[in-house]
């Protein structure tokens, strides 16, 4: 499948990116608690916060990792034929990855 | 007492179809198990198939659906039961007669893991020694008695019975793994890293819950899985 991340690597990557969704959510939360103020530009301006921005990166890059394991995990439990597991596969990929681009786009 | 029991021979039935049987009061005794009910209604109906053998619950020969839940019918008692007792053959095994499964699959599987002691250093000539905290080890998972009530009840097997080993053959991966006069434990972690032999596994823990010796394969499983990690560090 895909080359080494599969097996222990995968579980272990599954439950790394867990601890960092608890932890960069946590720490987002906390975030918000210094609300930036009620308008638009508040807002935008707590995004562009170094922090906040840190916290997002490592949040969006642990989300779509954990969900690429945990759902080609769904996929490979219970898709069976080839091609239609490759399609599966390969939709799932192809939305996380744009995800991916997308938010690093927005946040960086 | 009332009895629907999965009724099915290949060679003269369509199809499966449940048959009711009733075993009167002066039949039953108090504590019977159900493997004495079903031995009285196999003498009113000598065609009901069924396996058994030591009927204590140590051979592991009749493992059954009952009520719903994989168990062994020589140590499930009858008052424990609601009525009517609905007795099933081990689900996602194929059915060979009535409640008697093919058990092939779960044997391979069993193989797979090779369960036998590997040396790699000459055999010696006296026993191999192990202190009682290396014995210690062992415990929780030697009694396995191979009866696939775990297995039969486990939904990761059910969807990938070819590649992944079921919570039983992974009990005796973990059994050899954890001896310590085992010597190809490597081999035995490599071979269980890929995406299905173990790694189906998602802790459902139905293993843990129908065992009828108690154990605990999910925990077995995670003994493995912490020896990965030690392993990969």
């Amino acid at each position: 499948m895909s080359g080494g991340l599969q097996g222990f690597n995968a579980w272990l990557l599954q439950r790394i990116t867990a601890v960092l969704l608890v932890f960069a959510s946590l720490a987002l939360l906390l975030l918000m608690f210094c609300p930036p103020g009620p308008g638009f530009n508040d807002w935008q301006d707590w995004v562009g916060r170094p922090l906040t921005v840190i916290f997002m990166v490592v949040f969006v890059i642990a989300l779509i990792a954990h969900a690429w394991v945990g759902m080609r995990d769904v996929i490979v439990d219970y898709v069976h034929p080839h091609g239609l597991r490759l399609l599966a596969l390969s939709v799932l990929g192809v939305y996380l990855l744009g995800n991916l681009v997308w938010l690093l786009w927005i946040l960086l | 007492m009332k009895f629907s029991i999965y009724r099915y021979n290949p060679e003269a039935d369509q199809k499966p179809y449940m048959q009711d049987y009733k075993l009167t009061d002066n039949e039953l005794e108090p504590g019977m198990m159900l493997l004495a009910a079903l031995l009285k209604i196999k003498e009113q109906d000598e065609t009901l198939s069924f396996r058994r053998s030591c009927q204590e619950g140590v051979c592991g020969s009749d493992g059954m659906n009952i009520n719903g839940r994989n168990g062994l019918a020589c140590v499930t008692p009858l008052n424990s039961l609601k009525e009517p007792i609905t007795v099933r053959p081990l689900p996602g095994m194929p059915v060979v007669r009535d409640l008697v499964v093919d058990m092939e699959n779960f044997y391979r599987q069993y193989r797979d893991v090779r369960p036998y002691l590997i040396l790699k250093d000459p055999e010696p000539e006296v026993e191999l020694r192990q202190t009682p905290q290396q014995r210690e080890r062992l415990d929780g998972l030697y009694e396995c008695i191979l009866c696939s009530c775990c297995s039969a009840a486990c939904p990761s097997n059910w969807w990938n019975p070819d590649k992944f080993l079921g919570p039983a053959a992974l009990l005796q991966a973990a059994r050899f793994i954890e001896d310590s006069r085992d010597q190809a434990t490597e081999e035995r972690l490599e071979q269980l890293d890929d995406a299905y032999k173990l790694f189906r596994c998602h802790s459902i823990m139905n293993c843990v819950q129908v065992c009828p010796k108690g154990l605990n394969p999910t925990q077995a499983i995670g003994k493995i899985k912490s020896r990965m990690l030690k392993k990969s560090i």
